[in-house]
């Protein structure tokens, strides 16, 4: 990221906004409405803010993480002691972006670290409940709900990762010889993180 | 990236700024000084959400309907999409239909109640742990907090938090609702808790009803309703939470405990009501549907006016008939 021109980064991000901005929405009006069996639904939020993370990096991954996790805190339903969003997405934002500088990029290795962040995040937050007696994160509840919720969000974050790739790559195609449309997600990774030339 | 310093600086900023707004928004509880910034929440989100509910509904319901028009060219092609555009149209006809079927059940519950309620629709839920849902009506249409909300079947929840053009509700079966509750025909008195519907399987029981009075007499089958709380808020007397479904018979604490299954649906909520102005009298039973009733029979008081003799509305004192073994010993039944 450290030699990406300036436009770019601006544009950058936007997009990095505007792909929270379309999460959350997604998760309050849409993923949170579904009749899912066990009542949990997959966090948009979370797995975008790791995706993010994961292609640009920890300083953009616990930034976004943070306003992300603001925004989680004061959208309307919400109804718990703000700011616990934004210390859990922060914090998982950052690890993240560690672990992308970090990763053998196999085209595996992505969807597992989206796997780890969601466990990671789920953790977290359950504890900060825990932490401040929130009467709704008893263990009972969590021992129910946080498996079940990993389930979810590995389950939709493929299609998350795949989204935000999307929409990055999309971004990028202008200044990015375009060509490999259906490349593995780790060429992409390697690509985004701007560190590399080899594509 | 690398791990530089100027990294662990912004996450350290970060960090501690998120514990302060922890702490503050935590001291602080109802008065948090943080409040604005949840307005500020209301006030730019609330109208996303009702765009994206709107936009999302017919949508959603449409998108079958899209993807089952298989891809025949050239001479069906006009045909298609006119026969497309006719399929949506009666979907979106449906959905009216459906949405106005809703309504007037509401607005049947609400009248047998006595309940004067501003009819909302549900746009968003929660996540997380809690159980909460913003409705499309807020301080512009007359709404406040702690008001109750009802659907057609029975109490839904309470006002918590109202925006200019949202307001966030609480649901029974959120983990910090309790609720004033009472027995039918009987009038001992209860709390109905929420047990979170979160992780729970689908045959669970997402309420908790402690029956005050440890020896009086409870049944499998006997439905709730809300007891009404002092000066009618949060919650309206009379509203039909839901019915027994097991009685642990365990403890032998001060209360006994059973668990509710609740009339309404909370996983597919949609046209609700405010209630805005509490009826005049209690309405006692008067809300509950009718009985179902196995022999053809068709007994019960009829859900007409209030009070049409349930309950002469006089003796709150003599409260307690010990051993009014009602005549209906039926197991649960409908839905």
């Amino acid at each position: 990221m450290l030699n990406v021109p300036e436009k770019s980064q601006t544009g950058r991000r936007v997009m990095t906004v505007l792909v929270v901005a379309v999460a959350l929405i997604l998760q309050v009006s849409v993923a949170n409405r579904l009749p899912t069996p066990g009542g949990v639904q997959p966090d948009l939020v979370l797995l975008a803010v790791v995706a993010l993370a994961l292609v640009s990096g920890s300083m953009t991954g616990m930034v976004t993480g943070f306003l992300a996790g603001l925004a989680a805190d004061i959208v309307p339903p919400a109804d718990h002691t703000l700011g616990r969003y934004a210390l859990v997405y922060c914090l998982i934002g950052y690890l993240c972006g560690i672990a992308s500088a970090e990763m053998d990029r196999q085209s595996v290795v992505p969807f597992f670290a989206v796997a780890a962040g969601a466990l990671a995040g789920a953790v977290l937050y359950a504890a900060t409940g825990m932490i401040l007696g929130d009467p709704r994160a008893e263990w009972g509840t969590v021992s129910r709900m946080v498996p079940l919720q990993v389930v979810y969000d590995v389950v939709a974050s493929p299609f998350v990762v795949w989204a935000v790739l999307r929409v990055t790559r999309r971004f990028e195609r202008g200044d990015r010889a375009r060509g490999d449309r259906f490349s593995v997600p780790a060429a992409r990774y390697r690509a985004m993180s701007g560190r590399s030339g080899s594509l | 990236m690398k791990d530089t310093r100027r990294t662990r600086v912004v996450l350290g900023a970060l960090i501690v700024t998120a514990l302060a707004m922890i702490t503050v928004d935590y001291r602080g509880g109802e008065h948090s000084p943080l409040r604005g910034l949840r307005d500020v929440g209301a006030a730019v989100f609330g109208p996303v959400e009702r765009a994206s509910a709107s936009v999302v509904r017919p949508v959603g319901d449409t998108f079958d309907a899209i993807t089952d028009a298989p891809g025949e060219r050239h001479r069906a092609d006009r045909l298609e999409r006119e026969n497309q555009r006719l399929r949506e149209q009666l979907r979106a006809g449906r959905l009216d239909q459906d949405r106005s079927a809703q309504l007037q059940r509401l607005l049947g519950t609400a009248g047998a109640g006595g309940y004067r309620i501003r009819a909302a629709q549900v746009i968003s839920a929660g996540q997380g742990f809690e159980d909460t849902v913003t409705i499309d009506v807020g301080t512009r249409n007359g709404i406040r907090t702690d008001m109750t909300v009802m659907s057609a079947q029975g109490l839904v929840g309470r006002v918590t938090r109202v925006g200019p053009a949202t307001a966030t509700v609480l649901l029974a079966t959120d983990q910090t609702s309790s609720i004033g509750s009472r027995l039918e025909d009987s009038k001992e008195i209860g709390i109905v808790q929420g047990r979170g519907r979160r992780g729970l399987g689908n045959g669970a029981t997402p309420l908790r009803f402690q029956l005050l009075d440890a020896a009086a007499p409870m049944r499998v089958g006997q439905r709730v309703v809300t007891l009404g709380s002092q000066g009618e808020r949060p919650y309206v007397p009379g509203v039909p939470i839901g019915v027994v479904e097991r009685i642990d018979n365990s403890s032998g604490g001060l209360t006994r405990t059973a668990y509710v299954r609740p009339f309404v649906r909370f996983t597919s909520l949609d046209v609700v009501g405010v209630v805005v102005a509490p009826p005049r009298h209690d309405p006692r039973d008067a809300v509950l549907p009718p009985k179902p009733a196995p022999p053809p029979t068709p007994t019960p008081a009829p859900t007409g006016k209030p009070s049409p003799g349930a309950s002469p509305s006089g003796d709150p004192a003599k409260a307690r008939p010990r051993g009014t073994k009602s005549p209906h010993p039926r197991p649960t039944s409908e839905d």
